[in-house]
């Protein structure tokens, strides 16, 4: 169904960040928000994506946004960064979703709604980490690499699963030795994100436990929010609530903290 | 969503938080309506992989079960909790609660009429008598050993012994529980279960196609698990010798096991007799007797009277068949199929050794069986995926090449849907030596194809 070599076709397919990109996300890291609006300015698609984003009702902005200075002054530097590496995903999303029920544009807003709540997560943990925040921007890859591999296997997945409880990620594994983290690591490599962001994610698949404290106390805050996200209707009906076991032991110990960050009953 | 079936229980695995706007979107009647028709008789929603859940969100659910117990005798609830969630849903529902609880999906197999292990001894505890009560006839009548804690501290008293039971039974309440006649298999018989008065309705709930099919891929022993029953009238008995004079075409018994005749006319019993029913006190007459159990036919199969012959319409599909189980396998093992020939005969089998088959039967606008015989280490290598491991265990490999079967069968379903033929399949039996299987087919005419996967021979069989 799915092997290492279609995998490994698949990363080689994958673009590197665009030169605007790289630059704007450099500056970004720099501290530079003038200078990185200029450069950003230069990609129209960019440019797009920015002034779509930040006026879905999800930011709470009264009043429609036009100017990328004026946006990424509003955001500041870790949400603008977290802003581009959206976009960077963006360009990965299909136009035609087939394995989940998925638009471009409910795929964006599942992105918006991550990243949201992850800055609210991050306010109430004290965190100011332009990494730790812009980490949550690359989970959705693993969302993109299902619908890329399993997008014609679709009925041969569901009688799979019908026979067996058994997430995305088991079957991908074993089949090809390659989870779907492990995916999203080489797409961020090939995109040179930053190692942090790479580790969390991977860290935040609830199967890895052994790495550095602080990088797993993140990665169960970003499990628990994830299936937060993915237990909303609209992303049950897009059929993303079962792609990834949730492992509830993984985190158990935050989840009170988590309930009142989210206001739950 | 979509249920798995084991062991005649269907479970719902939703992840993450129930509330009132979510569970609405996991569970839907065609969700339910799919999960009826893979011999389920129980289904329960596991709330493992759940983290929140409101009175809201479990409504959902609640009202979806009293639809189900409305049209469908299931018995229906909720499984996999701790004590927290256990406490919740017993404080939200208090005396309004008709569905089940089981602590795990190990205690709610015990409930299934679809389970095939017997004679488990159970430790059970509740704090209302009337449910530890419940759960004690229940346990006893599907054939374990119920030991009843009377008090908490009697329970924490036993709970001490180790090994003593297989199976604990705490934090677990029985709610409406299913009726219908469930099917399962074991020791390659069909075991049905019946209960309470047997009149004339028994001719509704029983899935007479099912059995056919059954009878026709090759089962040869059929067992009535009698134990619950009260009393039967003329309507049941005379229902039960047709079956069995119809069994008796194929050289195939029908046995009742654990019927009581104290409120029966005892002439039913001669007559059921007459008509080649035979009676057991207890299932392990039969099942724990490898000897009677190989005279019965569920070791191998008796010569078939009735034969079929392959049909214009059958032969007409073999490619759609073909493709389903080539990529079946092909899926499963990741490796390429390439087929080496085909012929109308009798099926040959070359070389014997190390060999695996099962069989599956389909009905409805088309009917037959397929046969397929795997050299052990495709077999092997097809199962990987579901197993997760490579193992040398014959137990896991035959139960996991059913499961492979039912999978292609699932395919061959929506490959002819999609060309207007509707099937439904039975369950798969398996076959861990040759010889069962020739018994079962070896006399039968039909369409053989020899495939090769990675240097080894596969052989597909089609027949009626």
């Amino acid at each position: 169904m799915i092997t290492k070599e279609n995998i490994e076709q698949y990363i080689d397919k994958i673009p590197p960040a665009p030169k605007v990109v790289q630059e704007t996300v450099k500056l970004l890291q720099q501290g530079e928000l003038v200078r990185a609006a200029n450069v950003a300015k230069e990609d129209l698609a960019l440019s797009s994506y920015l002034r779509n984003l930040v006026n879905k009702p999800i930011y709470g902005f009264t009043n429609e946004i036009k100017d990328i200075g004026q946006i990424f002054g509003i955001l500041g530097v870790s949400r603008s960064l977290q802003t581009v590496y959206n976009y960077l995903l963006n360009i990965l999303s299909p136009d035609n979703w087939e394995f989940f029920k998925l638009t471009k544009s409910n795929f964006e807003m599942f992105q918006a709604e991550l990243s949201t709540s992850w800055s609210k997560i991050l306010e109430y943990l004290n965190v100011e980490d332009k990494e730790i925040e812009s980490a949550v921007t690359l989970l959705p890859a693993s969302i993109v690499v299902c619908e890329a591999l399993f997008k014609e296997h679709k009925k041969d997945v569901e009688l799979i699963r019908a026979t067996k409880d058994m997430d995305l990620n088991i079957i991908l594994q074993r089949l090809s030795g390659y989870s779907l983290f492990d995916i999203c690591e080489m797409i961020a490599q090939k995109w040179e994100m930053d190692l942090k962001i790479i580790k969390l994610v991977k860290a935040s698949s609830g199967k890895e436990i052994d790495i550095e404290e602080e990088i797993l106390e993140y990665a169960k805050w970003m499990h628990l929010l994830l299936f937060y996200i993915l237990s909303k209707p609209h992303c049950i009906e897009a059929g993303l609530n079962d792609f990834l076991e949730f492992n509830v032991e993984f985190i158990e110990d935050i989840y009170e903290e988590f309930s009142k960050v989210m206001g739950l009953e | 969503m979509r249920a798995i079936v084991k062991n005649g229980v269907g479970m719902f695995n939703p992840q993450g938080f129930l509330d009132g706007n979510s569970a609405a979107s996991y569970l839907s009647v065609e969700d339910i309506d799919a999960t009826s028709k893979l011999n389920a008789d129980m289904i329960l929603v596991s709330l493992k992989r759940v983290v929140f859940f409101n009175r809201n969100g479990l409504d959902q659910f609640v009202k979806m079960f009293s639809k189900i117990r409305k049209t469908k005798p299931f018995t229906v609830g909720f499984c996999d909790y701790d004590k927290r969630k256990y406490d919740a849903i017993k404080k939200f529902y208090e005396k309004e609660m008709t569905f089940s609880l089981f602590k795990t999906q190990k205690i709610a197999e015990l409930f299934s009429n679809g389970y095939n292990n017997k004679n488990k001894n159970v430790l059970i505890y509740s704090d209302d008598k009337s449910q530890r009560s419940a759960m004690a006839i229940e346990l006893h009548d599907r054939g374990h050993n119920p030991i009843v804690a009377q008090s908490l501290q009697d329970f924490i008293e036993k709970k001490k012994q180790k090994g003593a039971y297989d199976v604990i039974i705490e934090d677990s309440y029985l709610g409406d529980m299913g009726q219908q006649v469930a099917a399962r298999v074991t020791s390659n018989a069909v075991v049905y279960t019946v209960s309470g008065f047997l009149d004339n309705e028994i001719s509704v709930k029983f899935n007479l196609e099912y059995h056919n099919n059954s009878l026709n891929v090759g089962f040869r022993l059929f067992i009535f698990d009698a134990f619950k029953v009260v009393s039967l009238n003329v309507h049941a008995a005379n229902f039960f010798a047709k079956l069995a004079s119809a069994a008796a075409e194929y050289n195939a018994t029908i046995c009742f096991v654990g019927l009581s005749f104290d409120k029966t006319p005892k002439a039913f019993k001669e007559e059921l007799e007459d008509a080649g029913i035979m009676f057991f006190s207890k299932m392990d007459d039969i099942l724990g007797n490898k000897e009677l159990l190989a005279d019965l036919g569920a070791t191998n199969a008796a010569v078939i009277k009735q034969k079929r012959s392959l049909n214009k319409q059958l032969v007409s599909k073999l490619p759609k068949f073909i493709d389903a189980i080539v990529e079946t396998i092909e899926m499963m093992t990741n490796s390429k199929a390439v087929k080496e020939k085909a012929n109308v005969e009798k099926i040959i089998i070359m070389d014997e050794s190390e060999l695996l088959s099962s069989s599956i039967g389909f009905y409805g606008d088309i009917d037959g069986m397929i046969v397929l015989v795997f050299p052990k280490t495709i077999a092997k290598k097809a199962c990987e995926l579901l197993i997760g491991e490579e193992t040398d265990n014959q137990d896991l490999i035959l139960d996991s090449l059913g499961e492979l079967v039912n999978i292609a069968g699932g395919k061959l379903k929506t490959l002819l849907t999609d060309t207007g033929v509707n099937i439904n399949i039975t369950l798969p039996r398996t076959y861990s030596c040759i010889d069962d299987t020739l018994e079962v087919v070896g006399d039968r005419k039909g369409v053989q194809v020899d495939l090769r996967f990675n240097h080894e021979h596969f052989i597909f069989f089609l027949t009626r």
